[in-house]
């Protein structure tokens, strides 16, 4: 239950944002994935219907690749794009301060204690303050 | 107006010693709202007064002084011509600032725009294949999330859906343009600094909040924010919000008590305290025109 939000969650995830889940799930993990092990890994109220209308047209955009030895209905994320822009991202880290620094990240840096409270919190669960 | 025209002064000092405390305690989509509303009319405000400062050297210009003589009118001094050439200068150094900044915000825009070369359009996650592990909002229109392999691999399912609600939250709450926004008022008036840093912090704050709502699960939303925390490291380099002094443990202890409640009075206090500057550069704008018909007409 705990991944239900009050407002039915599942049933509001637009199109585009399910093709940003999948693709998410495909470069999580070094190895390919089927439609049922996606299915399984973001969210079991899926239809597998809806996966396999995901992927095509993950497909269809070149973002995804189906697998043709190994497993068969295997899906692998295409890594040309992805590569370009890690080049851009690097170059644009590397320029110094500007301008990527200047966003707002999903986290920031961490100090020594923090990093050990942060550990704590993954390994113990949630019984303590963290701060 | 010799006192009206001080008053952004002295209430950005105030503004900036108490939106520490306003990002503590009031919910983060409202104290943001405010306190950048807040910095930005007081900046304004305080631009304005040095305008008015500067306007008052207009007395020593020598066609008003000769033909003052002439009329035999005494000449009043509302502010010393020292202050009057001070205030020239901090325009002038005012006015290099937004410059400043307005190039920042375009040159990061435009690196921007390039990390999103080469992805079809219509996606909306921007996949780097990077062992950096990153993850930011690339404001639109359209909108995109970019993410490195490395901090999906990092991350648990659960932990995924976070990401991608907390970065959806950044674009569907256009949370650049209030920062920009805050940035900008900074540049105007460096006393502001704190309110800004205060906004950047609530932006993250606000979206871990919609992340939470959206996975219906704050425990969830505090494991990704620390496992994210944890892969990246300290890499030192990312500190540029200048809120980096323990945020990420502030942001996961915050989402382990109920979200904070909206406030509505403080507020209200806090947009009043933004529009007193204004109403202080009003009535000295009105006091100066009044001075200046005296002399001019």
């Amino acid at each position: 239950m705990a991944d239900r939000g009050p407002h039915g969650r599942t049933e509001r995830r637009s199109s585009g944002e399910l093709e940003s889940e999948v693709l998410a799930a495909l470069w999580s993990t070094e190895h390919p994935l089927t439609p049922a092990e996606i299915q399984a890994e973001i969210g079991g109220d899926l239809a597998y219907n809806t996966v396999h209308t995901i992927l095509r047209r993950l497909y269809d955009k070149g973002l995804v690749l189906r697998e043709v030895d190994g497993r068969r209905g295997a899906y692998r994320p295409a890594k040309n794009a992805a590569e370009l822009t890690a080049d851009a991202m690097h170059e644009a880290l590397d320029r110094g301060p500007d301008p990527i620094a200047a966003l707002q990240q999903f986290v920031t840096g961490l100090s020594p204690e923090e990093e050990r409270a942060l550990r704590e919190l993954l390994t113990g669960g949630l019984t303590g303050g963290v701060v | 107006m010799t006192v009206d025209v001080y008053t952004p002064l002295v209430l950005s000092l105030l503004l900036a010693a108490i939106s520490p405390a306003v990002g503590r305690r009031v919910a983060p989509a409202l104290a943001a709202r405010v306190l950048t509303a807040a910095a930005v009319v007081t900046a304004a405000a305080g631009v304005w007064s040095l305008v008015l400062l500067a306007a008052t050297l207009v007395n020593d210009a020598p066609p008003v002084v000769a033909e003052a003589r002439e009329n035999g009118r005494r000449l009043v001094e509302p502010v010393p011509e020292g202050i009057g050439v001070l205030a020239c200068l901090a325009l002038a150094v005012v006015a290099h600032r937004l410059w400043r900044a307005v190039r920042t915000t375009l040159g990061t825009r435009r690196a921007l725009r390039r990390l999103c070369e080469g992805h079809p359009p219509g996606t909306e996650l921007i996949v780097a294949a990077s062992e950096v592990p990153r993850a930011f909002a690339i404001p639109g229109p359209p909108g995109r999330i970019l993410v490195t392999s490395a901090m999906l691999g990092a991350l648990q399912p659960v932990e995924r859906r976070v990401l991608l609600a907390h970065e959806r939250a950044h674009l569907a709450h256009r949370h650049s343009l209030l920062v920009t926004a805050a940035d900008l008022a900074v540049a105007a008036n460096p006393l502001l600094r704190p309110v800004r840093a205060t906004v950047a912090f609530l932006v993250e704050r606000w979206a871990d909040e919609r992340a939470a709502a959206t996975v219906g699960d704050r425990t969830a939303t505090a494991r990704a924010l620390a496992r994210a925390a944890l892969s990246a490291g300290r890499p030192g380099s990312s500190c540029a919000l200048g809120f980096t002094d323990r945020a990420v443990t502030r942001r996961v202890a915050a989402l382990q008590c109920a979200p904070p409640p909206h406030l509505r009075s403080v507020a209200a206090a806090v947009l009043a305290l933004g529009v007193l500057p204004a109403l202080g550069a009003a009535d000295a704008t009105d006091d100066l025109l009044h001075l200046l018909a005296n002399v001019l007409v």
